[in-house]
């Protein structure tokens, strides 16, 4: 072990890490310090597996700073923080690594499992990220990022891509989590805001994992994962320039696609540059089914969609919308003003929910009206060929 | 290319003989320390790092007795970071002949060859420090043609000597503290990677205590009183010291008599804010706790977090004012888990007293 440790502590630009295969058990970090041509490489997710149970300080298992780094053919098993962290990298690539808590799915496992954040040139490829108790691959205030070809299962989030520019997630397949694929933009943060997501080609199936990021039997805290209602496919938080096409969206009992606007998380919506709003969201394309469960009730928006939607209590949606809206851009939620354009074939046979929540808490309006949103296209530009072909 | 020569075979076997031989491991660990004792005498060829601390010849007489020679000068920030109630003696050595300089932002800029010297020890009884202490670990940040670089060096049962090590490691620490009451401390020794993550500022290695801010204030040198900044020009290691009203002062918060708000702010600083600034690794959360910070939603007032995961507890914002134990910062002082515990690393027990001042000032705060 102790060899492993030093090996990142003394590795020199351009140096290959290997890690021979075995079970490794690590009570201090893994850390590359600004460092550059970076290869860490173990001899498969199944030989090679690096395992922080033991780490008594520390925010996460492995950190990574410095220019293009690579982290691969390996597993990461129980960090008390976050699995695998990469800050301030321009250049980093997690390729066939698997991480995961062994104890299931547990409000005291670790954070994230996979966490880029402030990075240039992100690439996700071939991951496995499982049991977090917040998003099993987080990009978070980063720009350029591809998530492709991985599997996100048994978290609280699947895929979260939070304050990024120009990001691309496709072929991916997000399973079993309380909610599968998010894009948020947070209030208060260096990188204030994100905008440019293209979202396709994926398998959202089944997100209908309870929602363990706070202990069971807690209420939600200030942390805005909490809040996200189990049985949720796409959330679109604050949202800006999302195309969401070509997905297979599948039985997430509560919907299949939630567009919202950072007010109804309840919390303070006022930051410097940094809008609330969700704008600019293109859905097409998209396959839906729909289950017979019930929709979540253990989170307020799910209370919200199981018992106010436009289609008969307790029946899942494929797509809502909350109709918060900038009034500077529009008088009516009629007129489009946030540019959310929907162009489902059969969208009037699916359940559609624009909610009016203009009235407060009191008076919950909803309609099943999609017309407003039709006929519209939002041209999202992203620019990541560079990464996709790496 | 570098490669891990410990093929499968040899892990294996290596686990045999933790199998086999289990109950002479104590013996071999302590064949491994005198071994590193009785290490061949350096050579003080300035090839830095020397594998021994004694090498560099930063104390005279007993080493244990840190008595420091010719251009090592003794220094202490005006607060002074948590570390397991660890005592901290500190030196600066001044390379012979260079002088340091106050620059226009208020930093100092130390010549090449600068060594900040940071020794970690517990005196047996904190009530009678004179009788007895264990120095545990040596930090060195030395300043090479390449910018700042740390060394952890931890000291021998026997505190002769301390040796170079940069995976770091743990060590059980017991003393009588303050009150009277027997404490038992599993001290962790950080690796050399770790310490990066307090001593960063936009991913360059950087000292935190010498600054300006935290040494311009009176130290008691033994022989005589004076203030740091002042005492290092007058010996001709440091340029642009315009005397102590010139300069930005930080207080000490454990001085009760000062204002609790400038108190708090001046524990934020030095504990949390060489991570939690614009150019520090906890960007990333948007909370800013340096002393002038006046941004409410920077200072954590009614934000939300990020990243928190378990840190967040049961709770909604960083600082609920006026409610001290409902906040996610007193909540993360307050723990030792990992992954809730803040500093992430650095401490494995709780700064009651530290907790009890921020809990004061949330208090304090007026809720909206």
């Amino acid at each position: 072990m102790e060899k492993v440790v030093e090996a990142f502590i003394m590795a020199e630009d351009g140096d290959t890490i290997e890690i021979p295969g075995g079970f490794y058990s690590f009570n201090t970090q893994l850390i590359i310090d600004n460092k550059s041509d970076i290869t860490i490489v173990g001899q498969g997710m199944e030989e090679t597996v690096l395992s922080f149970r033991e780490l008594r300080a520390g925010g996460e298992g492995i950190k990574l700073v410095g220019k293009n780094i690579t982290i691969e053919n390996l597993t990461i098993e129980d960090a008390p923080g976050d699995g695998v962290k990469a800050q301030h990298t321009d250049g980093i690539t997690f390729r066939k690594i698997n991480v995961t808590w062994t104890n299931g799915d547990k409000s005291k496992n670790g954070t994230y499992a996979i966490y880029p954040v402030q990075c240039k040139n992100v690439l996700v490829d071939e991951v496995i990220a499982s049991h977090s108790r917040d998003a099993g691959i987080y990009v978070g205030q980063s720009e350029n990022i591809v998530v492709k070809n991985s599997l996100a299962f048994g978290n609280v989030a699947g895929i979260e891509i939070e304050n990024c520019d120009n990001a691309e997630v496709f072929n991916n397949v997000a399973r079993n989590n309380s909610a599968g694929i998010l894009v948020f933009n947070l209030p208060g943060l260096p990188k204030s805001d994100g905008k440019g997501t293209k979202i396709y080609n994926n398998e959202i199936i089944e997100n209908n994992h309870e929602n363990f990021a706070t202990p069971l039997s807690d209420e939600p805290n200030g942390n805005t994962v909490t809040m996200i209602p189990p049985g949720s496919g796409v959330v679109l938080l604050a949202a800006k320039e999302v195309e969401l096409f070509n997905n297979k969206i599948l039985r997430n009992k509560t919907t299949g696609v939630a567009i919202a606007s950072y007010q109804i998380t309840g919390f303070p919506s006022e930051a410097p540059n940094w809008s609330p709003y969700t704008t600019g969201i293109y859905v097409h394309s998209n396959t839906y089914e729909r289950t017979m469960d019930f929709p979540d009730l253990t989170r307020e928006l799910g209370q919200l969609i199981s018992v106010y939607n436009a289609h008969g209590k307790a029946k899942t949606q494929d797509i809502v919308y909350d109709g918060i809206f900038n009034p500077d851009l529009g008088e009516d939620i009629s007129s489009n003003p946030m540019r959310v354009c929907i162009a489902e074939t059969g969208i009037e046979e699916m359940h559609f929910t624009l909610f009016d929540l203009s009235g407060g808490e009191d008076d919950i309006k909803s309609s099943a009206d999609y017309a407003p949103f039709q006929n519209c296209q939002v041209t999202v530009n992203t620019k990541v060929e560079s990464l996709a072909y790496l | 290319m570098k490669k891990l020569e410990r093929k499968k075979t040899l892990i294996i076997a290596l686990f045999g003989i933790g199998i086999i031989s289990f109950g002479c491991n104590p013996e071999e660990e302590k064949a491994e320390v005198k071994k590193q004792v009785i290490l061949e005498a350096e050579e003080a060829d300035g090839s830095y790092p020397y594998k021994r601390l004694s090498t560099y010849g930063f104390f005279e007489g007993e080493i244990t007795d840190l008595n420091a020679t010719e251009n090592v000068v003794l220094y202490e920030p005006a607060s002074s970071l948590f570390t397991d109630y660890a005592w901290k003696s500190r030196f600066v050595y001044f390379p012979e002949g260079e002088v340091a300089q106050i620059n226009e932002e208020e930093e100092i800029d130390f010549p090449e060859g600068t060594i900040i010297i940071k020794n970690f020890y517990y005196p047996e009884d904190f009530r009678n420090p004179k009788k007895g202490k264990r120095i545990i670990e040596t930090r060195l940040m030395i300043n090479g043609t390449k910018g700042w670089e740390a060394w952890p060096y931890i000291w021998n049962d026997e505190q002769t000597d301390a040796i170079l090590k940069v995976v770091g490691g743990s060590t059980q620490v017991a003393f009588t503290n303050s009150d009277g009451q027997e404490q038992l401390i599993d001290y962790i020794i950080p690796n050399k990677n770790q310490c990066k993550s307090c001593h960063n500022k936009s991913e360059v290695m950087t000292p935190i205590g010498v600054k300006v801010k935290h040494l311009n204030n009176e130290l008691n040198y033994g022989f005589e009183t004076k203030n740091q900044l002042a005492f290092w020009s007058e010996q001709g290691y440091l340029n642009g010291f315009k005397g102590l009203e010139a300069h930005p002062a930080m207080i000490n918060y454990e001085t009760e008599s000062l204002p609790l708000d400038q108190r708090a702010m001046a524990y934020l600083d030095i504990n949390c804010s060489h991570c939690h600034s614009a150019e520090g690794p906890a960007s990333t959360s948007g909370l800013f706790l340096t002393y002038d910070q006046k941004d409410p939603m920077k200072l954590g007032i009614n934000k939300t977090p990020v990243a928190a995961g378990n840190g967040a507890g049961s709770y909604i914002f960083d600082i609920y004012p006026g409610k001290g134990d409902e906040s996610i910062m007193t909540h993360r002082m307050n723990s030792t888990e990992v992954g809730v515990a803040m500093p992430e690393i650095g401490r494995t027990t709780i700064h009651t007293e530290g907790v009890q001042l921020i809990r004061d000032w949330i208090n304090s705060l007026e809720s909206e």
